[in-house]
């Protein structure tokens, strides 16, 4: 009896251990400790160096997104796209042996407009035929002729959009969806995503159906409007390329011809622009088609490392001038840390929470402050880590906007790192 | 109850009072100091507000008194405050749980007992909250401060005490000061989205020696003088090996008497004094004294105590005070081989811009297998 009441005492005495509240509001400086957080702000000028642009990363044609815009003055850009073949003769029942040619009765082309600019007015999309065997070599000059005399049709966005939203029962089980259309046969729907999909209905003469090509097509799309004639297309690389079904017939033998479709996508798309991406000089590029991307490698200064805690961390770039683009227009520059300094072949940390991002307007010079708070405080504590970041635009190859920043070689305005930190608190002294 | 089964109730308090740091009363005054001095009174003598401590054999005071054990028997002492701080303005409640003291004695000889145990020498225990408005990069950011430590400095003492006469009793005692406190430092800032949150974490280790005597002289048969003297060299705070602070440790001294009024009354009294002072800039020496009562038979007696004096650290050129009183009982089982003591203390603490009460409930365990 007795040991089990010791028992219950000992289990008392262990929960009465348990319970604490220690923390009170502290009344300083009488009734708090000697020591203080003291919080510094320090911009480190030196610690950037060895900075450098490589380019080439990825081309126009492996890009997420195809820019398309007629910026007067700033850039001209065309969205290019070849869709894949399709078989010219069909078996006309199951089981034949024999084939019979098929006779294209016309062609719906399909594409994503995944961003424009809403404050466009009187926008087009010109569609235009493109010879076939269009690829990544293909220059803005060389497809000057087909965007000349090659226009294939034509649509009004701006008042496509306004038109009344069609969706009786019809044309919901045909569709899918509500639609927006024309008397010309354009048809427009809202996607999921809020992005639009615009198809053109083509006839013999606008999608030329040529067997010996087995029906390969190409094309191009041009923006024009009253003002910010700017949009972006979706691409094969994200999923959202174009597509073009045909409507096609065939001879039967024991019936009348029989009516059949065929869908196809792109085996290739791009944009071309002009003017060209200027060449690479003393700054530091980030974005445009071809890729660019900057290394910038930084010393972490030994305060950091041995005595300090990182609360902020700014990387400070001054670009070289504005960026031209279309007014209202912005694109993302990431800084994303290496995980070996090997120049311009550096592989890229994957683990984007250490990423800096900072989102971009056109037309403006203003000084670009990317945090970095992460990943400082990261290679502070790690002083295994390559201390280096690369610059990108995000995504990459989808813009002829590039972004050029002072580098070292320009003393007065070079990457500069803007760092709070808490110093290291004195423990031990009342 | 057997032998064994006491030796494991024993070991089983034992054990569970060994993870947890041994810390005594906290105390906010201790912050911008040293820390808070412990207690060195077992919970028979903290039922007397300390007034018994100087003759208790389980109060880690005075070595001379472990002379009157004469069996092997242990004491643990258990704590638990809740203590509210009121700075004027500003306001807070604590609670805490302390085991701050064990004891193990046994005679080696008809006239020599050791002793060894610890107890807590300073507590080290406390946090504070502190919100402010300051300037980073040319704009006001609100922060919040959280600054806790969390330990102690431990006594460990190895005790010799002899009866030299029938009347008069010495004691010796060595004292290795050591422990260690977990130490925060954290700034959250309200925009926590620019503004990551400075954590800075450390363990300081503390080292220390000290030496103490005492005598206890029986001038009647109800009447006992005790007096002792301690001097501790310096306290060594390391952190990661370096040496980050050393301090003076006081060197003391102090007093008792009681008196057997009756069978079952006994009264004693007893002062302290020591010199904090090489402490730092907040401490002040400290006297303090204590007087109590003992009533009811040895086997559940009654206690009672006042105590008053001096706290050794708090802001200003006058040392903070503290006033207590004291209630407890004990009880005696098994045949006097175990016994379980309880107190009740309520002590205020006064000083420049803050007044501290604390509620402290005590738990002891005595056995004597």
């Amino acid at each position: 009896m007795l040991r089990k009441r010791l028992s219950r005492l000992a289990v008392l005495l262990a929960l009465a251990g348990c319970t604490e509240q220690i923390t009170a509001p502290g009344v300083c400086p009488d009734y708090c400790p000697g020591g203080q957080i003291a919080v510094v702000d320090t911009i480190f000028t030196d610690i950037i160096g060895r900075d450098s642009a490589f380019t080439g990363y990825l081309e126009a044609h492996q890009g997420e997104v195809l820019q398309v815009a007629d910026l007067p003055g700033i850039a001209d850009s065309r969205a290019i796209f070849q869709l894949n073949a399709i078989p010219t003769r069909v078996r006309p029942d199951t089981g034949d042996t024999a084939t019979v040619p098929i006779t294209v009765d016309s062609a719906r082309l399909r594409f994503n407009i995944v961003r424009r600019d809403t404050n466009a007015t009187n926008l087009w999309v010109k569609l235009y035929r493109l010879p076939l065997g269009i690829d990544s070599t293909t220059t803005f000059a060389q497809l000057l002729p087909p965007f000349a005399d090659s226009i294939v049709d034509s649509v009004n966005l701006s008042d496509l959009l306004t038109r009344p939203q069609i969706f009786d029962t019809a044309t919901l089980n045909f569709w899918g969806d509500t639609i927006q259309t024309d008397s010309a046969g354009h048809v427009l729907q809202v996607a999921q995503d809020s992005s639009l999909l615009l198809l053109f209905d083509l006839d013999t003469t606008q999608a030329r159906y040529v067997e010996t090509d087995s029906g390969k097509v190409a094309y191009g799309v041009r923006v024009s409007g009253d003002s910010l004639a700017s949009m972006v297309l979706g691409s094969t690389e994200a999923g959202r390329g174009a597509t073009i079904v045909w409507f096609f017939n065939y001879p039967d033998t024991t019936a009348t011809p029989k009516n059949s479709t065929v869908s196809r996508g792109s085996i290739f798309d791009s944009f071309v622009f002009d003017p060209p991406t200027p060449p690479l000089d003393s700054n530091l590029a980030v974005g445009g088609a071809p890729a660019t991307r900057s290394l910038l490698r930084v010393t972490v200064p030994a305060v950091l490392r041995d005595s300090a805690d990182v609360v902020r961390a700014t990387l400070i770039l001054v670009p070289v001038g504005p960026i031209p683009g279309a007014p209202g227009d912005s694109f993302t520059v990431v800084a994303r840390p290496v995980i070996a300094d090997l120049g311009a072949k550096s592989p890229l940390n994957p683990n984007t929470a250490f990423d800096g991002v900072k989102r971009i307007a056109m037309n403006t010079a203003d000084t670009v402050r990317i945090e970095l708070t992460d990943l400082i405080r990261g290679w502070a504590l790690d002083t295994t880590a390559a201390t280096a970041l690369m610059l990108g635009q995000l995504p990459e190859a989808s813009s002829f906007s590039q972004i050029r920043f002072y580098s070292t070689r320009t003393p007065a305005f070079k990457p500069t790192l803007q760092v709070t930190y808490v110093r290291r608190y004195a423990f031990g002294t009342p | 109850m057997t032998r064994a089964s006491l030796c494991l109730a024993t070991l089983g308090t034992l054990a569970l009072a060994a993870p947890s740091p041994v810390r005594g009363q906290d105390s906010q005054f201790g912050m911008r100091g040293l820390g808070t001095p412990g207690r060195w009174e077992s919970v028979r003598a903290r039922g007397t507000a300390g007034a018994f401590a100087p003759f208790d054999a389980f109060s880690p005071l005075l070595e001379a008194s472990v002379a009157d054990v004469r069996r092997v028997s242990a004491g643990v002492t258990t704590a638990t405050s809740w203590r509210t701080v009121d700075f004027g303005n500003e306001s807070g409640s604590l609670r805490g749980s302390r085991f701050p003291a064990f004891m193990i004695a046994g005679p080696i000889s008809s006239r020599i007992t050791v002793a060894g145990g610890f107890s807590t020498y300073l507590d080290r225990t406390f946090g504070v909250t502190t919100r402010d408005t300051i300037d980073v990069r040319g704009n006001p950011e609100p922060v919040t401060d959280q600054v806790t430590s969390d330990g102690a400095v431990t006594d460990l003492r190895i005790a010799v005490a002899a009866r030299v006469h029938r009347r008069l009793a010495l004691g010796f005692a060595i004292h290795g000061l050591t422990g260690s406190t977990r130490v925060s430092a954290i700034r959250r800032f309200d925009d926590s989205t620019t503004y990551r949150t400075s954590t800075a974490r450390d363990e300081i280790a503390y080292h220390g020696l000290g030496g103490s005597a005492s005598a206890m002289l029986d001038l009647t048969a109800d009447l006992r003088l005790a007096a002792w003297a301690r001097s501790d060299t310096h306290l060594r705070a390391d952190i990661r090996g370096r040496t980050v602070a050393d301090d003076d440790l006081p060197f003391a001294f102090g007093g008792g008497v009681r008196w057997r009024a009756g069978s079952e009354a006994v009264l004693a009294g007893a002062v302290a004094w020591r010199s904090w002072t090489g402490g730092g800039l907040n401490a002040h020496d400290t006297f303090n004294w204590s007087v109590g009562t003992e009533l009811g038979s040895p086997v559940s007696p009654v206690r009672f105590g006042v105590r008053g004096g001096q706290v050794a650290f708090g802001p200003g050129p006058k040392a903070p005070t503290e006033f207590g009183i004291s209630a407890g009982i004990g009880k005696q089982f098994s045949g006097g081989r175990g016994r379980l003591d309880f107190a009740l203390e309520r002590l205020e603490r006064k000083g420049t811009g803050l007044t501290e009460r604390t509620w402290t409930f005590l738990l002891g365990l005595t056995v004597r297998p």
